[in-house]
């Protein structure tokens, strides 16, 4: 076609205003996740107090967005790579506010950890996740912004990666309350601090899911909706 | 002076009759359902190409809509399904229509028994300048319906047409007192007062608001258990809500400036207003091209 004049360029612009929505939130939580490891790891609680108010600007955002997102499904009557960007972008706010609150959690935390000296072993362990962490979130962002579908896949398999440093983490935290270098207080905290760098990891491959569909238009199949799909197709609604 | 043997002409109703009867047992599902088979066609007003190369099915009682920018030949090509592109003299189609296996071209075939099985509806609502009764009348008393079954098509018609309650009791009323939305729907009730096979619409609602126009939708949607429908319309999310498949059409300009019609994508309406094939639809329908 030879006429190549956009039209519709409030809608984009809005459009493009989202994108940045989500690329300032991502970036929120990557900073997060490295300043509340450098507070853990550095039993710094000032540092970690200074977390929640990034959280409250992260929520901020995410409202701003949502709010953008409603408008142009109720005004624009959204198609194509435009409604997929749209149902995307409203499911990475979610999983990005999630993270960030994830971050808040972790920053929480610390301040019940407080005077406890952690083991070199734990240290690693937790200092390797949070770096597992943050590339994953920052990759599924790059997959947003690039429409990298190929990126997009490859998430899970990153986050592989930090689901076995959870699990040595835990083992780890396990056999410290067992050498008694932590109370089973202390450990029930750092694991479930461990599962919070965890669930970070997940959201990030969410987000990944999300991207293939904006790119390829094809809904992620899940083990259990394939299952209940299957269950439904027999008859069986039990 | 030789005289020229006249052709022999082909009953269309037949030779759809003969071949539900004859050849449908042995053709495939996908043949049965088709209606229309258009290929490699071609149109042209004198020696310019209106519409070019065009291949495309259209199924039976399903809603099939046509899409695209102004001068794409979406309206040229919703006339050769019922030949009405025979009126303009200039205009000449190549290539192949085949209604239920029929080529609509064929010169033995009459036109008017084509259009009788594929009736119209326009832009602008068009009512005869008769009572509401006559307007839907006129068609089954020239095609030889008896008086004392017009009572009844009339009235089956304007139920058909969703406008029964609003008119039973001013039926002699000119139908010019109508309202437009109205207006169109008896024009849908003329049209299916003949009973035909598949009705045409060319931008039905363009002339209505948008209560009128949620109407004449619901009313398509009703159609479409009896009838298949073919409708061109320049409002996408009408053709989003209302068919089944969704053809897009776009402009090709020439150096001279000339602008040819193509088809670029048919698919089914989901697909097409989700996830396209062609890059061009996407453009087209996300308002990046103009």
């Amino acid at each position: 076609m030879s006429n190549t004049e956009e039209t519709r360029t409030e809608f984009h612009q809005l459009m493009d205003e989202v994108r940045g929505d989500l690329v300032r939130m991502s970036g929120l939580v990557t900073e997060g996740i490295s300043t509340v490891t450098q507070a853990l790891l550095g039993n710094d609680i000032g540092l970690a107090d200074q977390i929640s108010s990034g959280d409250d600007e992260i929520d901020l955002l995410s409202v701003e967005a949502e709010e953008k997102c409603v408008r142009m499904l109720a005004l624009q009557q959204p198609v194509a790579v435009d409604l997929r960007t749209i149902l995307t972008d409203l499911r990475m706010i979610s999983e990005i506010e999630r993270s960030g609150d994830l971050v808040a959690n972790i920053a929480k935390g610390i301040g019940r950890l407080q005077g406890v000296e952690l083991d070199p072993r734990l240290r690693g362990l937790l200092d390797r996740m949070s770096e597992q962490a943050l590339r994953l979130t920052s990759r599924a962002m790059d997959s947003y912004l690039d429409r990298d579908a190929g990126l997009a896949s490859a998430l899970s398999d990153l986050d592989d990666r930090l689901d076995e440093l959870h699990n040595d983490f835990i083992e780890t935290v396990f056999s410290s309350r067992n050498d008694r270098l932590i109370t089973t207080q202390q450990a029930v905290q750092l694991a479930v601090i461990g599962r919070f760098y965890e669930r970070i990891g997940d959201h990030a491959v969410n987000v990944g899911e999300r991207v293939q569909y904006l790119v390829n238009g094809e809904l992620p199949e899940h083990k259990g909706a394939q299952r209940a799909r299957a269950r439904r197709e027999q008859g069986d609604v039990s | 002076m030789k005289v020229e043997e006249e052709s022999p002409r082909i009953d269309v109703e037949t030779a759809v009759l003969s071949m539900t009867e004859d050849q449908v047992g042995e053709s495939d599902a996908k043949s049965a359902s088709t209606v229309f088979e258009v290929s490699q066609l071609n149109v042209y007003y004198g020696d310019f190409c209106a519409l070019r190369d065009v291949n495309l099915d259209v199924t039976q009682s399903e809603v099939t809509a046509f899409i695209g920018p102004s001068g794409c030949g979406k309206s040229t090509f919703l006339r050769c399904f019922n030949r009405m592109n025979d009126l303009i003299e200039t205009a000449r189609v190549e290539g192949q229509v085949r209604y239920h296996g029929v080529d609509l071209y064929q010169s033995e075939v009459d036109a008017v028994e084509v259009r009788r099985r594929i009736g119209m509806v326009f832009q602008k609502p068009n009512p005869f300048p008769k009572s509401i009764y006559d307007n839907i009348a006129f068609g089954p008393r020239i095609a030889g319906a008896k008086k004392s079954e017009l009572d009844d098509i009339v009235e089956r018609s304007l139920q058909r047409a969703a406008l029964w309650d609003e008119v039973r009791d001013r039926l002699s009323d000119p139908a010019y007192g109508l309202s437009g939305g109205q207006q169109q729907r008896l024009c849908i009730a003329r049209a299916i007062a003949v009973e035909p096979d598949v009705v045409l619409m060319d931008e039905p609602c363009s002339a209505l608001d948008p209560i009128a126009t949620a109407r004449i939708e619901e009313l398509i949607a009703e159609l479409k258990t009896d009838y298949t429908i073919v409708i061109v319309t320049h409002n996408m999310q009408q053709a989003a809500r209302i068919s089944d498949r969704t053809a897009f059409f776009s402009v090709q300009v020439t150096d001279a400036g000339r602008r040819t019609g193509e088809l670029v994508e048919l698919g089914a309406t989901e697909h097409i207003f989700t996830n396209p094939d062609d890059p061009r639809t996407e453009a087209y329908i996300t308002g990046r091209v103009g």
